[in-house]
């Protein structure tokens, strides 16, 4: 019985993962490469300036009220947009971090992300166009 | 040279070369309405405050405005000004920091001008109510007379695998008014490492400085006592003395729930100054958008009398006089006392939270004052 409840409990969640995994990350199409979750988090933190190459890294935010916004960093993360707008007010106002840059939606993102090489952004998945990477995560 | 490095800071904030580079504006406020559910009055009949709050409502005590500019200098160089108003100075608006950033590498930066003393978990941040789940940071730990620095501070940040480190090197001086008069710290030297892995943080601080502390009616006070004894009166004024700072930080948080403290040794060398020790723990949970905490703080600022032998040393006719003011000063400063808290945190959406604390202050000298404070803050950050 307790396996049952217990695989039954993982197939939930992995399929809420599933159902939520709308958010993909993207980077320039130059910069084939692929990353791990602790390694973008680390970087949308602020923690990390380059990609694993060493090559400079820029982080492109959502806006704050944005429902993808939140998805990313609630699954990606891993807390709330509170949680992080306060960890960012903890650096901000000690000349420690710049939080990342924020865009409007998904095709500001998209156009950032085109134009500038060292760019990591996200998307909702049904707005991937050509001109960018998706990335797969590790 | 404290005013060179401010005014380079600030004409760098404020010069027309500026305009054209990237700015960035923040800004922060803090509304906070308190009050003592009962009057505050002492054994001997008369009303006091407690940490500036007493049973009327009061707006301004834990209230305030700032904002904050920085740009790029050149790509090396960041200037950073925040300019606050506190409502306990009549929202008089003062240059808080202002200071000049020269990152060496992404690992390694020299901070110049006035900052923030890295002191406590949330020194930097402090007056960012946004920042922590209270309405205002624990008095018994963070209320001491030297928050700021007039220098230099190196940071450095690096990682060994999942351990995140910094380790940041403070020097300069500071002044800050405090109970009617003003401390001032030269050749302070302030050391502070604090490493993460995971949820963990841990943070160690040591500091020293010479301190002076001027205020009318003790510096009459010891003049007086000077005409007795020249010593003794050098003995128990603050004045160059060597004082000390203390610190450890531990802090467990995995965005559910969180617990962490800290506690800190400040020492007042050979003065009226009774060495304090204080600490807080305080756990929450994190429920939606909701985070309820229990902060249990303590101060202890007593110690025994000091200086006794040296009045019992005097002539017989001056003991008396001694006396009174060698022992009326180290009382009057004593201090001792327990806050317990609880509070609620409400996160209206990711700029403005609203919090509710309820505090039981217990004071451990004079069971009279012991009382129950309220606040209610309205946090905001852009």
């Amino acid at each position: 019985m307790r396996t049952i409840v217990l695989v039954s409990m993982l197939a939930i969640a992995l399929l809420s993962t599933n159902v939520r995994a709308g958010v993909v990350i993207i980077v320039n199409k130059s910069n084939a490469l692929a990353i791990d979750q602790k390694t973008i988090q680390r970087i949308f933190l602020g923690k990390e300036k380059k990609f694993p190459n060493g090559s400079p890294v820029t982080a492109i935010n959502q806006s704050p009220d944005s429902a993808i916004r939140s998805e990313f960093d609630e699954t990606i993360l891993g807390r709330s947009s509170s949680q992080v707008s306060a960890y960012w007010s903890k650096l901000v106002f000690t000349g420690k971090g710049v939080p990342p840059a924020e865009l409007a939606d998904d095709k500001s993102v998209i156009e950032k992300v085109a134009s500038n090489p060292d760019a990591i952004g996200y998307i909702d998945s049904n707005s991937v166009t050509d001109s960018v990477l998706v990335i797969e995560i590790k | 040279m404290k005013k060179l490095l401010l005014a380079s800071a600030i004409a760098a904030a404020c010069g027309p070369g500026f305009v054209s580079a990237d700015i960035r504006i923040n800004g922060f406020a803090n509304l906070t309405a308190g009050f003592t559910t009962s009057e505050n009055v002492d054994g001997a009949g008369n009303t006091t405050d407690l940490f500036g709050y007493d049973d009327n409502v009061d707006f301004s005590n834990g209230s305030l405005f700032a904002i904050q500019i920085s740009g790029d200098v050149n790509e090396k160089v960041t200037a950073t000004a925040q300019l606050l108003a506190r409502g306990e100075n009549d929202y008089e608006a003062d240059f808080e920091w202002a200071y000049l950033t020269y990152s060496v590498n992404d690992n390694f930066s020299v901070n110049a001008g006035r900052l923030r003393l890295p002191l406590f978990r949330y020194s930097a941040s402090s007056d960012v109510g946004y920042s922590f789940h209270w309405a205002q940071t624990p008095f018994s730990v963070y209320d001491v007379p030297f928050t700021n620095l007039d220098g230099l501070r190196l940071d450095y940040t690096n990682n060994i695998g999942d351990w995140d480190y910094t380790l940041q090197l403070g020097s300069g001086t500071y002044t800050s008014e405090i109970g009617g008069g003003v401390a001032d710290g030269e050749d302070v030297l302030l050391i502070t490492a604090e490493a993460t892995y995971e949820s963990f943080k841990a943070r160690l601080v040591y500091g020293q400085s010479n301190t002076t502390f001027t205020e009318p009616t003790t510096d009459a006070a010891f003049a007086q006592l000077a005409q007795i004894s020249p010593v003794l009166a050098d003995k128990i004024a603050l004045r160059d003395d060597s004082g000390t700072f203390t610190g450890l930080g531990l802090e467990y948080d995995n965005f559910t729930w969180f617990v962490s403290g800290e506690i800190t040794k400040v020492t007042g060398g050979e003065s009226f100054s009774a060495d304090d020790n204080a600490y807080f723990v305080t756990m929450g949970t994190r429920i939606g958008k909701f985070t309820p905490s229990i902060t249990y703080e303590a101060r202890d600022g007593v110690e025994d009398l000091k200086f006794l032998e040296d009045i019992a040393a005097l002539p017989a006719q001056f003991q008396p006089a001694a006396t009174q003011i060698v022992v009326g000063f180290q009382n009057f400063f004593y201090e001792d006392y327990a806050l317990t808290t609880v509070g609620l945190r409400y996160d209206l959406d990711s700029q403005v939270a609203l919090k509710f604390d309820v505090s039981s202050y217990e004071n451990k000298i004079q069971d009279a004052l012991d009382a129950t404070l309220v606040r209610i803050a309205v946090n905001y950050v852009f």
